[in-house]
């Protein structure tokens, strides 16, 4: 995430940015893009594989945000979720239309290396504990999270890719999904903006 | 189709348009697959931070917030026209947030996110609106505080139940709103710690 010099509404939630952009606050647009604009770029260019349509998917997504920032509400979601919600299906439905979806997962296609990119310690941090908990699932339970969430494919493109029932596909990205909330919720590893019990 | 077991390829963006069609449908009626939905869209977000990639380039920013100025005159204020919504504010954000969170946390078990706006008026007089603040504990208030810059004393500007509150006297400008715990009839000055603040 790049600091700007003046950031005069750090201070704020994310859920309270969603607010102000509801107002029409292009401060608070701003904000949220300086703290997800960059997470929100790595999703859709680890989905869509080109960097054009990673940055329309982004824009699409923050523009989304602001035409319908007052209809989010923060009782049910957090505004990071939502962002990051937006961007995703922007570059699934994008992907799918190009069909440029990914032919290989995670193994087939490496990653690029962490050196030499200038990233904020809380991304990194963020990243770490994603990955790990990402590790720590079994490999038929991770594949297809990757598979549905980077690669942009459908479940019944799964069952039929991986040769499974859908009721086992459904079922994976079940137990992937609640099994990351597991990882992830482990108290004191939370990091927010907002406070929450 | 089972409609309840597909939660999860929603969260991932893995059904059909027409499967996501019948989902969403079912969704506006079933309350424990749209909590279900929120934790694992949590989850499935969370997905996002693991990917590595360069910064995007700074002509996206720019982009965006072009397009939204562009845009602006469409989106519609929410809060009636009397107010003018001049500065938002929150519990807490992380880095400021370990006296405040927990205070927080402490005060209202099983809430969720508290976020709060202060309404300024035309002529600085000012409302403070909270939602997710639980109601003050028996024998105590909460109460709401004005603190000009420049070091003067924070200024009792009211005491409430948690949700709502017009401030007595008048915002000057760039001025600090606060709220703090105090017991029931209020103080003169504020107990720590500062449960939400915002400044103007």
């Amino acid at each position: 995430m790049k600091r700007n010099v003046s950031r005069q509404l750090a201070h704020l939630s994310d859920e309270a940015l969603v607010l102000m952009a509801a107002r029409s606050e292009e401060s608070a647009l701003a904000e949220l893009y300086d703290r997800y604009g960059r997470a929100a770029y790595g999703l859709a260019l680890r989905v869509l594989r080109d960097p054009a349509l990673a940055e329309d998917a982004v824009q699409e997504a923050f523009l989304a945000l602001w035409r319908t920032a007052a209809r989010f509400v923060p009782e049910r979601s957090k505004a990071s979720t939502w962002i990051l919600t937006l961007v995703h299906r922007r570059a699934v439905d994008t992907v799918r239309r190009e069909q440029r979806r990914r032919a290989d997962s995670l193994e087939g296609a490496p990653e690029p290396s962490v050196e030499g990119v200038d990233e904020d310690a809380w991304l990194r941090l963020q990243r770490e504990r994603v990955q790990a908990a990402l590790r720590s699932l079994p490999d038929a339970q991770r594949e297809a999270l990757e598979l549905a969430y980077y690669g942009g494919y459908s479940q019944s493109e799964l069952a039929e890719r991986l040769g499974q029932p859908l009721g086992t596909i459904k079922s994976r990205m079940f137990s992937g999904l609640a099994g990351m909330r597991e990882l992830l919720g482990e108290p004191g590893m939370e990091v927010s903006w907002t406070s929450t019990t | 189709m089972d409609l309840h077991d597909l939660t999860a390829a929603y969260a991932l963006d893995a059904l059909d348009p027409a499967e996501a069609e019948a989902y969403e449908a079912h969704l506006s009626q079933c309350e424990q697959c749209r909590e279900q939905l929120a934790e694992l869209s949590e989850s499935a977000a969370g997905l996002a931070f693991a990917t590595v990639a360069p910064a995007p380039p700074p002509r996206l920013r720019v982009a965006i917030l072009d397009a939204a100025a562009a845009e602006r005159s469409n989106v519609v204020p929410l809060r009636p026209r009397r107010w003018m919504p001049r500065a938002l504010a929150v519990a807490a954000a992380a880095a400021a947030c370990v006296a405040v969170g927990f205070a927080v946390s402490a005060l209202r078990p099983g809430a969720t996110h508290v976020t709060a706006a202060v309404l300024v008026a035309p002529d600085r007089t000012a409302r403070l609106q909270i939602s997710g603040l639980a109601p003050p504990p028996h024998g105590k208030t909460y109460e709401a505080w004005i603190i000009p810059t420049g070091g003067a004393a924070p200024r009792p500007a009211g005491l409430f139940a948690g949700r709502a509150v017009t401030l007595r006297g008048t915002l000057p400008p760039h001025a600090t709103v606060a709220v703090t715990l105090e017991p029931a009839g209020g103080s003169t000055a504020p107990t720590m710690p500062i449960l939400l603040s915002a400044t103007t």
